[in-house]
């Protein structure tokens, strides 16, 4: 902007390059602490850098415990709590924003009053819901929970991308003939594809990263476990294993990284969206 | 709303909708009534497996509950804790916003993409690297102040210090975000006529990018209110579930200790209903909010 | 429409809709079945055992009783699980909760007995106990640890009792003599660290209960009095606050500092002691195996823990390992069979040579004393009289919500005093045996 004199952008600039390196300096160290050999981590001096770097923690954690199969685990039930919850969500924005019906309002507001419940005091009914409907120990008492709470701000969010599509397309579809399943698949779906992907960030981060319900309802059954428990077990007070547990860390970081810097683009215009409306 | 739109709606909305209702009711609201129910009964690992019969109790574990000092002291620390780090999120988030709209591509790229990476962060990856940095043993922290062996989860305060920076870290970058992209949606050409007319950068702030910017600060102040109340993983992790003599137990943990660890589910249901009724009331200020904003749903 | 106007239909309804809810009756969550269906005669018998701190020569163990006993039942198949001991309480709950993913025998601690079997989780196996030969020889203490209300709940693994290890390279070294009283003990704790900054003179840990209840006992203290089948706390009592301060005395720069030792548990001091960072620590005999594993092999010998007046020997945590039945299982007498095949005298002779557990059988535990000098000390302390944790299912749910550890903190932190922090804790302890009755 011109109104801002040079030396004082240049400052700005100068901070924001530190206040960066600050906030990236976990990550850092976390990926470098990773790579770098038993005998560096315990060593009195800790230096930023490794000239030795090593795979053996990510051997260890990999061999010590089922640590793929966590990771499959993880996978499993993020991404059917994504594409579940993105579909669902899709037809229920749909319905608030291109149809106008009798408790339509009222059902907007409960979608956004039952984004605010907090979804952890649940934990205690739904650990006696899962455990009757069997699904106590499986993948299912994380999946069905978590595509219940990404739900209300998935249909929230999506509402402006199914917003913006204009309604001259609707009715130019009718026009041609088209179903009202027809549009909805082949013309409104592709359209919105963009905002279902933005969306499909919050419901992946939040069960990806889930470690309440994890660790409540898969207890008795290890094979089933996810990433966050399994990281867990690298802990104990008197001798951690760093380097495991920093090794673990990174198998879990990178996929949301990886995930979140593909759609950030589109991240960022979907919660203005999601905000401004 | 045109004729085409209203074109044989009658049942076809609530077919879209069906799927999300029938979800919602199952996992949402009837857990939720599940919730209050077992919060009136007496509910521990006996009746649950079966070797005593459910009773009904009424408000005795409410009353037990009040009665039991412990729960006003955790009480005082989530609100206070979680007061602590909305405002230090929400600060940090909008001045580094502002400093956004400041500076060239290069170093906002480079702010961005570590902002990102620490959103990206899964809260207990993050737990575990801060808990590392500060590590008394091999930290880098403490080797850098020179502080020896000093253990930052021992004491109180400096173990919820701690949790706080933790929490900060991976949350400002959502405020950051999003009121970036707030500011940039103001048109320039406003904020140059208010200079032009000579408006001190405090006065352009106070009159002409905070009113434009209200909604999007309410949204952000209200989500993380409810993030940093109902926090979980964060202390669990950090100070090894509640810390010393639990010194460091927040609401959301303090309910998963009653009730999955000494199995008094029905005192960790009362704890869960009294959380769900804070943030509900936060929830109808954050409606009412927009109510005075006249939006339009 | 005002938008005033639509929220408060909606918030009324479901408000209304949750008030309905709660006053309608009958839709309490279901109880879980616990009892077994069936008595399979072939398939997959499921075990959890503990990880103990040095688990592979336990492992080594288990699988050639495993494999004897796959050898005469061929159709049966076992999977061994090795559980963390410190969220054993958790996951074994989480089992009685769901019997689907609920294994068929468990290896419990008999403190956790009676809460075991309130809670409907163990199955009785007093018939196929009393039938079965060898347990004929089985030490009647252990026996009544798998014991409530006369009836038997699982077969003795091995009797934990724990005893003082300490270092002798660094005891003479400094010119130190192993303590023979509580005083001396603290003294040359003191000593040590003086003179080995780096070392925890005596390890201790606030949340090591089984290593604090013997200053208490010691001092006189008791955790509860029984009357009449009812428990009373009597961790406040003048005598127990006498042996917490003892305890709590050991926490702080002049042995094992606050901030490092006050989340400390059992498992942890007997690592720190095997890894050399300690000049002692109170381990048990089931703690051996840890210890020569360490890098402190061959540096190290065992006393029993000093009482207050020189001489005498601090009563010890009774302590040890049963292995039960689960009410749930589906091949129960498949699970008996290798309940026995675990438990069973040349399993605990084996797992005495390999971990340095104590038999639970007497005769098994004679001739071991006699090839092991090592296990001397600890026949010893249990010579001089044991004490074991209150027999009510309360205890189950004192131990898993952390009261004593939380009193010891508590006065270790400095947050509260002795007098003040066992009171609270006695409070606690009386609301759980009142719960319990």
């Amino acid at each position: 902007m011109t109104f801002v004199r040079r030396p004082w952008r240049l400052a700005a600039e100068v901070s924001a390059l530190l206040i960066a390196l600050a906030v990236a300096f976990p990550l850092y160290w976390m990926v470098l602490s990773a790579f770098k050999p038993a005998g560096e981590i315990q060593s009195a001096e800790a230096r930023p850098w490794t000239l030795s770097p090593s795979l053996d923690s990510f051997r260890r954690v990999f061999e010590q415990q089922e640590f793929g199969r966590y990771f499959l685990n993880s996978l499993v039930v993020a991404s059917i709590v994504v594409i579940a919850s993105a579909l669902i969500a899709f037809l229920a924005a749909t319905a608030v924003t291109r149809f106008r019906f009798t408790f339509r309002t009222t059902l907007l507001i409960m979608f956004l009053v039952a984004q605010m419940v907090p979804v952890e005091a649940l934990t205690i009914p739904l650990f006696f819901l899962m455990r009757d409907l069997g699904q106590l120990n499986t993948l299912g008492s994380l999946i069905l929970p978590h595509i219940a709470f990404s739900l209300p701000f998935a249909v929230w969010m999506l509402r402006g991308f199914v917003k913006a599509v204009p309604e001259a397309l609707e009715e130019a579809a009718y026009i041609d003939g088209a179903s009202r399943t027809r549009f909805l698949w082949q013309i409104l779906f592709p359209l919105v594809f963009p905002g279902l992907v933005a969306t499909s960030v919050f419901s992946f981060i939040s069960t990806w990263n889930d470690f309440l319900f994890a660790k409540s309802f898969i207890i008795s059954d290890t094979s089933q476990s996810t990433l966050p428990m399994a990281l867990l077990v690298f802990f104990k007070p008197e001798e951690n294993d760093w380097g495991g547990i920093m090794a673990a860390s990174t198998v879990m970081t990178v996929p949301v990284l990886v995930f979140f810097v593909l759609v950030q683009r589109r991240l960022v215009s979907g919660l203005g969206g999601a905000v401004k409306d | 709303m045109n004729a085409t739109a209203r074109r044989g709606s009658g049942w076809t909305p609530w077919l879209y909708l069906a799927p999300a209702l029938v979800v919602l009711a199952g996992l949402l609201v009837y857990p939720l009534y599940q919730l209050g129910l077992i919060s009136f009964l007496e509910y521990t690992q006996a009746q649950v497996s079966g070797g005593e019969p459910t009773t009904f109790k009424g408000l005795g574990n409410y009353a037990t509950l009040f009665g039991d000092p412990q729960f006003w002291q955790v009480l005082l620390a989530t609100v206070v804790f979680a007061a602590a780090c909305v405002l230090a999120t929400l600060s940090l988030g909008c001045a580094l916003a502002v400093l956004l709209t400041r500076i060239r591509a290069v170093p906002r790229l480079a702010l961005m993409m570590a902002a990102l990476g620490a959103w990206a962060t899964p809260a207990i990856t993050g737990s575990t690297v801060w808990v590392f940095l500060f590590d008394p043993d091999f930290g880098p922290v403490n080797k850098l102040l020179g502080l020896g062996d000093h253990s930052w989860t021992y004491g109180r305060y400096s173990a919820f210090a701690l949790v706080l920076l933790e929490v900060v870290w991976c949350s400002f970058p959502f405020v950051m975000v999003t009121v970036y992209a707030g500011i940039r949606a103001i048109p320039a050409e406003v904020l140059e006529a208010a200079s032009l007319d000579g408006a001190s950068r405090w006065r352009i702030w106070r009159s002409v990018m905070a009113p434009m910017l209200r909604p999007i600060l309410v949204v952000v102040t209200i989500q993380s209110v409810i993030w940093d109340f109902k926090i979980f993983t964060q202390i669990y992790v950090m100070t090894n579930g509640g810390g010393i003599a639990g010194q460091n137990l927040v609401l959301n943990v303090y309910a998963y200790q009653k009730a999955f660890a000494s199995s008094q589910y029905s005192l960790g249901s009362a704890i869960g209903v009294v959380m769900l009724l804070i943030l509900l009331s936060v929830t109808l200020v954050h409606l009412r909010l927009l109510r005075r904003q006249g939006e339009e749903l | 429409m005002k938008l005033s106007a639509r929220i408060a239909v909606p918030t009324a309804g479901f408000v209304l809709a949750g008030l309905a809810g709660l006053t309608a009756t009958g839709c309490a969550p279901q109880t879980s079945d616990n009892s077994a269906k069936k008595d399979e005669k072939s398939g997959t018998l499921r075990v959890w055992l503990f990880r103990e701190v040095s688990n592979e020569p336990k492992q080594k163990v288990v699988d050639r009783a495993v494999d004897a006993f796959r050898a005469r039942h061929q159709d049966a198949d076992v999977e061994i699980e090795y559980i963390p001991v410190e969220t054993r309480a958790q996951k074994i709950k989480a089992a009685f909760n769901d019997p689907k993913s609920a294994p068929d025998l468990i290896e419990y601690g008999n403190t956790d007995t009676a809460g075991y079997v309130k809670d409907g989780g163990l199955a009785d196996v007093t018939a196929d106990f009393e039938a079965w030969a060898e347990a004929k020889d089985t030490d009647p203490a252990a026996k009544q640890s798998v014991t409530v209300g006369g009836k038997v709940y699982g077969a003795p693994l091995f009797v934990g009792v724990r005893a003082l290890y300490y270092r002798t390279d660094v005891f003479k070294d400094l010119g130190l003599r192993p303590p023979t009283s509580q005083a001396e003990l603290v003294t040359t704790a003191k000593k040590i660290r003086k003179a080995k900054p780096a070392m925890y003179g005596l390890a201790v840990g606030g949340a090591y209960t089984y290593g604090a209840l013997p200053f208490i006992w010691a001092n006189g203290g008791e955790l509860a009095e029984e009357s009449g089948g009812t428990y009373t706390s009597a961790i406040a009592s003048p005598a127990a606050q006498k042996g917490i301060k003892a305890y709590t005395s050991l926490f702080g720069p002049d042995n094992c500092p606050a901030a490092k030792c006050a989340e400390m548990g059992g498992n942890d001091t007997v690592t720190a002691f095997a890894s050399g960072r300690a000049g002692m620590a109170i381990g048990g005999d089931f703690s051996h195996a840890a210890v020569e594993a360490g890098k402190v092999k061959g540096k190290y010998a065992v006393v029993p823990l000093p009482g207050v007046r020189a001489g005498e020997i601090a009563p010890a945590f009774a302590g040890g390992n049963n292995i039960g039945v689960l009410k749930s299982s589906s091949h129960r007498t498949l699970a008996v069979g290798l309940m026995k095949q675990l438990t069973g005298k040349k399993t605990q002779e084996e797992l005495f040579d390999a971990m340095g557990f104590l038999p639970t059988y007497t005769d098994v535990r004679e001739t071991a004393a006699k090839k092991q000098p090592f296990v001397e000390p600890f026949i010893k302390t249990l010579a001089a009289g044991a004490k074991a944790a209150p027999a009510s299912p309360g205890w189950a749910q004192i131990d898993s919500s952390l009261v004593l550890p939380t009193m010891f903190q508590e006065v270790v932190s400095g947050r509260k005093d002795v007098a003040a922090a066992s009171g609270d804790a006695a409070k606690k302890m009386n609301d759980a045996f009142g719960a319990a009755r």
